[in-house]
């Protein structure tokens, strides 16, 4: 009996943990995926705009479009967590 | 060694970038089209209205009208390449300046012919572009010199000095220069394809770039000749390395036939950049229309390497490419002005 409650116990702090795991990784990998979209559109967007500073606006556009992939992890992660 | 990258690709990335940049903002066909209708003064408030505004200030106290502006365009194409060669990164700088060691073929020779001819110093230095690996010191020291051995012993540490060491007493006795320089650009294409095949990250794409233009140069001689017999002298003219050996090239060269020649030569070279030009050869137009067709063909070509290749040293070559011609066809609305010349026979000699 002992044991079973144990199990339970263990299980339910185990399907927390995992859901912690599984909210990090969401916001993790989504973090690094926009990173690395970052990379070459922030390189791009410097390029860009050193030589022509009226670019500044659209290419600051385009460097802040691959968030929306970090807000994806985030939603997922918020839904992992409190829901 | 090959370059390595430790930076990661965001260099590569901001460096191709701005080439892509600075090439949409060179002058575009409606430009030259306009100024063809100008005088030769609203020509150089034009050109000076564009990028060359600085050297065109910077030399107006020493110079006037066109030698101004003639001077004015080459001093901005030798900034804007050293400029270029310092932005670039990692493996691209070293395959940027191999690629423009032509200059120093071109300066070298300008200034051994200068001195033979007896042309004054001052008029050699004003038609050197120090955009290559010599700089304007080393181009002055080499003006400064009396006789062409002392100016081949300058070049001793540079990467063609051999050539020109082994070239020079033959060039004298003969008093051309002509085969020196076929045998320099002989040896820099060498080099360019040893560099490429040298383990260089990014050497496919400078080699597909090195084998276009070894293509251009040979046909634009293949075509000059053609129905040539003297397969000797055919031989000398060709570089080695291209799509075709040289052994084809003297056999096109000797065939008088031109459908014949084109039919061959497309076969091998199926490029549709290249359409054109074949259509002017069957049409026996004149040479040099034939030779501005394969200018633009590379161009062309180069173009969609560049997007085939966005993160190479294409765009880079490109640019450098495009930016020589600009001020080509800029020297060439020039002088054409002055010259009075029908805006039709101006507009025939420029690449646009």
């Amino acid at each position: 009996m002992a044991i079973e409650a144990m199990t339970v116990e263990v299980a339910e702090a185990s399907a927390v943990g995992l859901k912690a795991v599984g909210a990090g990784l969401a916001v993790g990998l989504a973090g690094m995926g926009t990173g690395l979209a970052q990379l070459g559109i922030g390189g791009a967007a410097v390029g860009a705009t050193a030589e022509n500073k009226e670019m500044f606006g659209l290419a600051l556009l385009f460097t802040v479009i691959p968030e929306t992939v970090v807000i994806f992890g985030l939603v997922v992660a918020l839904l992992l967590l409190f829901t | 060694m090959a370059a390595v990258n430790t930076t990661g690709p965001a260099p590569y990335i901001y460096a191709c970038t701005r080439m892509r940049v600075r090439k949409a903002g060179l002058l575009p066909r409606e430009e030259y089209m306009r100024m063809l209708n100008m005088e030769l003064p609203e020509v150089t408030r034009f050109i000076e209205e564009t990028g060359y505004k600085t050297e065109i200030d910077e030399l107006a106290s020493s110079f006037s009208g066109v030698d101004l502006m003639e001077i004015a365009l080459s001093w901005n194409l030798a900034k804007e390449y050293q400029r270029i060669i310092a932005m670039v990164p990692g493996h691209l700088k070293k395959l940027t300046k191999s690629y423009l060691l032509r200059w120093d073929i071109q300066n070298v020779l300008t200034v051994l012919r200068g001195k033979t001819q007896g042309v004054p110093s001052g008029k050699i230095k004003e038609i050197l572009i120090p955009a290559g690996s010599l700089d304007k010191v080393d181009l002055d020291r080499l003006v400064g010199e009396d006789s062409p051995d002392r100016i081949v012993d300058h070049l001793k540490d540079h990467k063609l000095y051999s050539v020109f060491d082994r070239e020079m007493a033959a060039a004298l006795e003969s008093g051309s220069f002509a085969r020196m320089e076929n045998e320099l650009y002989k040896a820099y294409y060498a080099d360019l394809i040893r560099e490429s095949k040298g383990g260089v990250k990014g050497g496919h794409a400078f080699l597909k770039y090195v084998r276009l233009d070894i293509d251009t140069k040979n046909l634009e001689t293949v075509f000059r000749v053609k129905g040539e017999t003297d397969s000797e002298s055919i031989r000398e003219l060709m570089i080695e390395g291209g799509t075709f050996t040289i052994d084809e090239l003297v056999r096109y060269a000797g065939i008088e036939n031109v459908e014949e020649i084109v039919d061959t030569v497309r076969k091998k070279l199926d490029i549709e950049s290249f359409s054109d030009v074949f259509d002017a050869v069957r049409e026996n137009k004149p040479a040099s229309e034939i030779e501005l067709g394969l200018i633009k063909a590379k161009l062309d070509q180069m173009d969609r390497l560049s997007k085939r290749y966005p993160m190479s040293v294409c765009p880079i070559l490109l640019y450098l490419e495009m930016k020589m011609y600009e001020v080509s066809n800029l020297r060439a609305v020039a002088r054409g002005k002055e010259s009075n010349l029908p805006s039709e026979r101006i507009g025939a000699c420029m690449v646009v």
